[in-house]
């Protein structure tokens, strides 16, 4: 960042991430789900737009097209690094559908965090959830060549995505010690590893999700944090957009500061499933009183909209949940 | 909940468009349904070869919009335009706005018709007749538009030289527009080179004067955070007169007014703390552009401002910018 900041009143400069993920008109995925809570958080957002849709696919029907691969590289390597001189403190990157323009910005951003050692890369692996691909198989490819070769800050997949990077089926709490033992094998560049909303049918009544921090200085050993989420009785389109974009803040800004990096993950964790668990819960609220004028609850096991904005004070206000926290456990 | 759908351009770095009308309008509790009519890094502010991405295309945008409509034609309580590169995009959002505003009546569409500035075009002229058949369209859907005082004359067709000349002008356009804001007239227009002045106008009534004291930088962004926080504003007036809660539609209105420039001029008063000491922007100098981007979210505390709060928030400035003078 060039330009001397004189003023004394101005502490702290403001963090600065590039967030590459889909945009929808109508509704909170991608980039939508991500840019409002960083935001509010007080995250300058630069987002770049891989789609623009005018919803989600969660709708029977959509419009809307794709960015060239061309067209994105140039923005980013051109037009944000070269012109503008920007330096990032974080790069996020969620959905990238085309095959080319996730090959073509995965080598970019590597090269970038190659260069800059500073950059905190948190990379969504958007493959697909509950055992269904939305992606080619190509994709899974060129994510394993990425996870292989660059310096990532935290990936975050959730079970399923987890299951196909690493050819583990995850139905126990053994067999996810076992996933998380072969990603760290396969790649072992990676730094840290977040699954999200893993569902074991040993506890059907919570969502367990796990962490573990690859940079230890004990190499042989390797300690995964687990926690329990009760369950809320939906599925919630975006919620792992918000959950990334939330970690993201969390890593950057958990006070007080924990004293190594294992602890920072973990606190980090625990603090952003809170908050995306509240906000979950308020968009369950709402949508179930704007059902209750119209439809019936059976038809709430999809909520297609999280209510972000009616969410804002869960964000930035900890009081709010102070007394919350999840049952935690390493294994 | 509000929701409003806004079409205008994007830009990945900085705040100009959608970038600086959505997260003010989200603070103040609305969902922003952003429609991206270009992708661009930054402004073209930067120097026109210095941006790199692209236009939405006509074809593009008529796909989109006609998802929307299709989706959710009634879940809108407002309709928000700005730039748009070209006459088929123009054309195109009007299509569908118009089907939006028949579909909702009491909804309400601010539209800035984004042409130029200070005499000079930075669209192509025949986006200019396109402009012209949504605002002079006899079934009067747009609710409210924000020209600079340049626009205003195109609309008009006539060079406007004195303040009665700018009366004539407004009641030539409330023919089918009920709301009319001159967001920047030229200071020759008032003879005060060290001043903004704002005219404001609601069919029927003396128009509003609103006086700022001008802070010498180029700032870009200001006039789309205006139409943002304005759409803001005047939603809450017609609720608040329809509703009953308040009676007197004229000091609503001037109230309304001077919140909406008292946002920006503290927005202007942060964006100038941070940037660096002395600090003019140069248009077409990247590193120095930069500087003076507009500090959206370091202002988040600031777009709530009411009238009312004036001497309980001792850490803004709020002023009355009503000028009685004339």
């Amino acid at each position: 960042m060039t330009g001397n900041n004189n003023n004394q009143e101005i502490s702290e400069r403001t963090k600065r991430v590039l967030s590459i993920q889909s945009h929808v008109v109508h509704g909170y995925v991608g980039n939508k789900a991500a840019t409002f809570p960083l935001q509010y958080q007080g995250w300058e957002v630069d987002a770049l737009n891989t789609v623009q849709f005018s919803n989600h696919p969660g709708y029977q029907f959509f419009t809307g097209y794709s960015s060239s691969p061309n067209e994105l590289v140039d923005i980013i390597s051109k037009g944000l690094i070269d012109e503008s001189e920007l330096s990032y403190d974080a790069i996020l990157t969620g959905y990238i559908s085309d095959v080319e323009g996730l090959r073509k910005i995965g080598d970019l951003i590597s090269q970038l965090c190659k260069d800059s050692k500073k950059i905190k890369w948190l990379l969504d692996p958007v493959l697909g959830d509950n055992g269904k691909l939305y992606v080619s198989e190509e994709n899974i490819k060129i994510y394993q060549e990425i996870l292989r070769t660059a310096s990532i800050y935290v990936v975050t997949p959730n079970q399923f995505e987890m299951e196909v990077l690493t050819n583990v089926k995850i139905t126990d709490l053994p067999s996810l010690r076992v996933a998380f033992e072969v990603f760290r094998e396969h790649y072992p560049t990676i730094q840290n590893v977040v699954v999200t909303s893993v569902e074991l049918p040993e506890h059907p009544d919570v969502l367990t999700s796990a962490c573990s921090t690859f940079n230890n200085a004990d190499k042989n050993k390797l300690y995964i944090d687990i926690f329990e989420v009760p369950i809320i009785p939906a599925k919630f389109s975006g919620s792992g957009d918000l959950f990334s974009a939330i970690l993201l803040n969390n890593l950057f800004s958990y006070k007080p500061v924990p004293k190594n990096e294992g602890e920072l993950l973990k606190s980090a964790l625990h603090r952003t499933l809170i908050q995306e668990d509240a906000i979950l819960k308020r968009t369950y609220e709402l949508t179930l009183k704007e059902f209750n004028h119209t439809q019936t609850i059976d038809n709430l096991s999809i909520v297609k909209d999280l209510k972000l904005i009616q969410s804002k004070d869960l964000l930035v206000d900890e009081s709010l949940y102070s007394n919350v926290s999840f049952k935690c456990s390493s294994i | 909940m509000k929701r409003v759908l806004a079409t205008q351009s994007h830009v990945v770095y900085g705040y100009v468009g959608n970038k600086a009308a959505t997260f003010p309008l989200q603070c103040l509790g609305w969902d922003v349904d952003c429609c991206n009519s270009v992708q661009f890094s930054n402004h073209t502010g930067y120097g026109i070869d210095k941006v790199f991405g692209n236009v939405t295309s006509e074809k593009a945008l008529d796909d989109l919009l006609r998802g929307v409509f299709i989706n959710f034609p009634n879940s809108y309580s407002a309709f928000l335009t700005g730039y748009l590169p070209n006459k088929g995009t123009v054309r195109t959002m009007g299509k569908y706005y118009k089907k939006f505003k028949i579909e909702n009546p009491n909804s309400l569409w601010v539209m800035d018709p984004v042409m130029g500035d200070e005499g000079q075009l930075y669209v192509n002229e025949d986006v200019i007749p396109e402009y012209k058949e949504l605002i002079f369209n006899p079934d009067k859907l747009v609710d409210v538009i924000t020209p600079n005082q340049y626009e205003l004359e195109i609309l008009y067709d006539k060079k406007i030289n004195t303040f009665e000349e700018l009366k004539t002008a407004f009641q030539s356009l409330h023919a089918t527009i009920p709301i009319i804001v001159v967001t920047s007239c030229y200071s020759t227009l008032f003879n005060d080179p060290n001043h903004i002045y704002t005219v404001a106008s609601i069919k029927g009534q003396e128009p509003v004067i609103l006086r700022v004291p001008l802070i010498e930088s180029y700032f870009t962004g200001v006039g789309d955070l205006f139409s943002a926080l304005l759409l803001d504003r005047l939603y809450e007036y017609k609720k608040d007169i329809i509703k009953g809660i308040r009676d007197d539609p004229r000091n609503l209105f001037e109230e309304k007014m001077n919140e909406v420039l008292n946002v920006i001029q503290n927005v202007l008063l942060i964006t100038k703390k941070y940037a660096p000491n002395s600090l003019k922007s140069v248009i077409g100098d990247a590193t120095k552009m930069k500087d003076m981007e507009l500090k959206i979210i370091q202002s988040k505390n600031v777009y709530d401002i009411q009238m009312k709060d004036r001497d309980a928030r001792k850490d803004l400035h709020i002023h009355n910018f009503i000028f009685n003078a004339l």
